[in-house]
């Protein structure tokens, strides 16, 4: 039987056991602005952060590439220290995006099985750049006209 | 998630609502011209954004959709006489015209009769023929965009085919169910093998031995255009491009040489929608099979209960489930037919689906960026008049496609002329 109206709108209620953990990446100088502003606001748990260099480690597998990435408040810290306990990885980018950037992250979540997406804001130019280096990496890619319109998505993704 | 108040904003589209209002700026499918087949046809009962209207089509061919109801006691209409270029009610023979002016009192004196004719008129909305559907326009008459021109609506009669049904839920979950490309590998699953309307097309293969395809969407002037990409052969993806023009029109990717399948998603009132099906071809008429395999229900389509628009399988038969069937691996959900399949499940949510207890995921992405643009739409007409993206009729010159390219390629760079109408050109599909 389909619900009735009233049960439709009435749902047990009960509080999220886990909540989830979000990173949200800026993957350039422009998406780290977008970053800043964003990371002022009201948000259930996700980190907000900008990569800033790839780094070359030892070992085999997944293990092979780091990045250092930059926190909210300027602290440095480690990509693979990041994902350790992510459930979602959010990447953000524009026209101006290294693809090596791209390719690290992605390759990191597809390692670790952490659910990717990218966010690319399209500037002047088409960012056919950066669409085509997150793409290998990203489970969806959601190319956009307006910064504003981040927030909803972001929080429709509970982060 | 979305919060309650956005929900309530989005989902309800009675007169003075916000989301009400801008479905008002569009042509909207009203009934099936099957449904007034002739001069004089019996008049049908049509309710349209929670306002109860009559359609009818007078003797000389005009179509009128007025009020339902009698101006001078609020009788229905529906009862009335469809007679001599008027429909007359069945209770003191007040007679309307199709743009709702009376011009018959016939229980007044004659002296009287004239004046009082004039001042009563119904509220009425034009109604026109374009392809198999009559459309409406319920909005400020100031503001009548040009006529439709969606692709379905303009090939020629043998090419296109429409059917409609009754959904029991909110225009917005079936809508949703339209974008969410995400579940066709699991729900429609057993149609990619046997439906008549689907099966054998090279690119089932690729549906088949991928079930988890990666999403891109891009904005579009009208809508959004969602690619959902699979391997293909070697350096190649398989991408099924899906359009989605504001508010309520979707058409599915095509696969070989199908016609192409569509909805239109119009609400009733707030708790059903009509579920507008249709298939077309872009440069050959449909065959004598595939008409068939449409009205017998396949496809897109549907069976009916007989005599009205309510499907067969609906839910107070629990849509005729077969738990056999789905233990043989015939159907995925034990529901039989893709149409079913799809409103089997967005009606069990209720009639309007709580939103602020959902756990969406990166791949309801589509979904999300959908209601954005609806709430973002509704605010700029509200608060500026902004006129939405789906009235210009460009914005319906879209087409789905279904195409394998080269993987650093952009499908919207690639497919840029594919997702576009050109008449005589015939639409992109594997
Ligand atoms: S109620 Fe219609 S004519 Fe009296
Ligand atoms: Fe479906």
């Amino acid at each position: 039987m389909a619900a009735t109206a009233a049960e439709a709108r009435f749902r047990i209620d009960y509080p999220d056991q886990t909540t989830r953990a979000s990173r949200i990446i800026a993957l350039d100088q422009q998406a780290a602005d977008v970053v800043r502003r964003l990371s002022g606001q009201d948000w259930r748990g996700g980190r907000f952060l900008v990569f800033e260099d790839v780094l070359p480690v030892n070992g085999s597998g997944h293990d092979q590439v780091d990045a250092t990435l930059r926190t909210a408040d300027g602290s440095r810290t480690l990509l693979s220290k990041e994902l350790e306990d992510a459930d979602v990885a959010v990447a953000i980018a524009t026209e101006h995006v290294r693809p090596e950037a791209a390719a690290v992250i992605g390759d990191a979540c597809a390692a670790r099985m952490i659910m990717s997406a990218g966010l690319i804001l399209a500037g002047s130019e088409q960012p056919d750049e950066a669409v085509s280096a997150l793409r290998p990496n990203a489970m969806v890619l959601l190319i956009l006209q307006d910064e504003n319109d981040i927030p909803p998505i972001l929080t429709a993704l509970r982060v | 998630m979305l919060k309650q108040e956005i929900n309530e904003l989005l989902t309800q589209t009675g007169p003075g609502t916000p989301m009400g209002d801008l479905f008002r700026q569009y042509w909207l499918p009203a009934l099936l011209a099957d449904e007034l087949p002739d001069n004089d046809a019996p008049p049908v009962r049509v309710k349209l954004l929670s306002e109860r209207l009559i359609a009818f089509r007078d003797s000389e061919g005009r179509y009128g959709l007025i009020d339902e109801f009698c101006a001078h006691r609020g009788v229905s209409l529906w009862f009335g006489r469809n007679e001599e270029s008027g429909l007359r009610c069945a209770y003191h023979g007040w007679k309307y015209d199709v743009t709702g002016q009376c011009i018959e009192v016939p229980s007044e004196p004659d002296e009287r009769h004239s004046s009082l004719c004039k001042k009563i008129k119904l509220k009425s909305y034009p109604l026109v023929k374009i392809g198999d559907v009559l459309w409406a326009y319920m909005g400020d008459p100031e503001k009548t965009p040009d006529l439709p021109e969606w692709e379905f609506a303009t090939v020629p009669p043998e090419q296109t085919y429409t059917s409609k049904r009754w959904q029991e839920c909110n225009w917005l979950q079936a809508l949703e169910g339209g974008i969410d490309s995400s579940h066709v590998s699991w729900l429609h699953s057993g149609g990619l093998r046997d439906d008549p309307l689907f099966k054998g097309a090279q690119g089932n293969k690729y549906n088949l031995a991928d079930r988890r395809p990666f999403f891109e969407v891009v904005e579009a002037d009208g809508g959004l255009f969602i690619g959902a990409r699979r391997n293909a052969e070697e350096g190649h993806y398989y991408w099924r491009i899906t359009p989605w023009v504001m508010p309520n029109f979707t058409l599915i990717p095509p696969r070989g040489d199908y016609p192409i399948h569509g909805h239109f998603w119009v609400p009733i009132d707030d708790e059903n929608c009509w579920t507008y099906s249709f298939d077309y071809h872009t440069v050959r008429p449909l065959t004598e099979a595939e008409l068939q395999a449409m009205r017998d229900g396949h496809g897109v389509h549907n069976e009916y209960v007989p005599g009205t628009f309510r499907p067969l399988q609906n839910k107070d038969n629990d849509y005729m489930m077969d738990r056999e069937a789905q233990k043989r691996g015939e159907t995925y959900s034990g529901i039989k037919g893709i149409a079913m399949q799809d409103a089997s499940l967005q009606e069990s949510m209720g009639p309007i689906v709580d939103r602020t207890k959902e756990k969406l995921v990166s791949t309801d992405t589509g979904i999300i960026m959908a209601r954005q643009k609806l709430w973002k739409a509704v605010e700029a007409l509200r608060d500026e008049g902004v006129r939405p993206p789906g009235v210009d009729a460009e914005h319906h010159k879209v087409r789905s496609a279904a195409v394998v390219i080269p993987k650093d390629q952009a499908f919207i760079d690639a497919s840029r002329e594919a997702l576009t109408v050109r008449p005589g050109v015939r639409h992109a599909s594997v």
